[in-house]
């Protein structure tokens, strides 16, 4: 089930990870499915999707070990993005759980 | 299936993306699985976490053709949009393949309704030289009524089709979003 809720669920995640601070590709990947059971390569084409949408930019930073890093940055019109989806989401589960209590409690 | 092997498979079914766009691809791979080595991980275990690169594929052919067919709003743009979503999972499948034949099955008989109407003053000529003898007037002025009346399907449609194209790639742009697959339960 929950495929489509997953869905909309990491677009979510991953421009609140972005919010504070601007992080590189596996680092976004770590941190969702340190929560979320993930195939992780979809990850990327979403990070794709959203460059694309002008909802990040994206620029290489040297790393003290290894080859440098591509990091993205929210832009404004990803946080204006974030907000809407955030409240979106809100909604949503103040629904879902209004029927559940409804539902569970009348048993 | 370690690093190379993943890259290669990865690589091979990009072919069809411009080469800048798909180096820019494998970068971003290499760099992951670089990253995930330091850290310690076999080239196997990230492979194994990221999942198929046949799927990780399909998604980035979808969203390409899907944004090519929304800036050209082709019909030969949207086709191939449709078919690589089409692709990418059965409920995918379900949700864009029912509506597009209906929309398909509407725009092609009202688009050859038009056509024929169009041309029925032709059809009628056809027929007398067919079947000498048996024109009416009734039916030339009829025949040709109704190709004024196919001439006003033809612009309309000119112009629905090309809002039915622009609603249909929102739509699929929506399916895009909401229910892409490539997680691990599907």
């Amino acid at each position: 089930m929950n495929i489509q809720f997953k869905k909309g669920a990491l677009e979510l995640c991953i421009l609140a990870l972005l919010n504070k601070q601007d992080r590189y590709g596996y680092e976004l990947v770590q941190q969702v499915s340190k929560h979320i059971e993930i195939s992780e390569g979809s990850v990327y084409p979403l990070l794709r999707r959203l460059t694309k949408e002008e909802y990040f930019t994206t620029y290489l930073q040297e790393s003290t070990e290894g080859p440098p890093r591509k990091y993205y940055r929210l832009t404004d019109k990803g946080r204006e993005n974030l907000h809407q989806l955030i409240k979106e989401w809100e909604e949503f589960t103040e629904g879902v759980n209004q029927i559940i209590k409804g539902g569970v409690s009348d048993e | 299936m370690n690093k190379e092997q993943f890259l290669k498979t990865l690589n091979s079914d990009l072919k069809r993306l411009p080469s800048n766009e798909r180096e820019d691809i494998i970068r971003d791979f290499e760099e992951h699985f670089l990253i995930g080595f330091k850290e310690g991980n076999s080239e196997e275990e990230i492979s194994e976490a990221l999942g198929s690169p046949k799927q990780v594929a399909k998604e980035l052919l979808a969203t390409y053709h899907l944004e090519k067919a929304n800036e050209s709003g082709k019909t030969r743009e949207v086709l191939h949009a449709t078919w690589a979503i089409l692709g990418l999972g059965l409920l995918n499948l379900i949700l864009v393949l029912g509506p597009f034949i209906l929309l398909t099955g509407i725009m092609v008989a009202s688009w050859t309704l038009g056509i024929a109407f169009i041309i029925s003053p032709l059809l009628v000529v056809i027929n007398e030289m067919v079947n000498p003898g048996t024109l009416q007037s009734f039916f030339l002025f009829f025949s040709i009524m109704l190709s004024g009346v196919g001439f006003f399907i033809v612009v309309g449609m000119k112009l629905t089709t090309s809002i039915v194209i622009r609603g249909f790639i929102k739509y699929l742009k929506f399916n895009m979003n909401i229910v892409k697959g490539g997680y691990k339960n599907e």
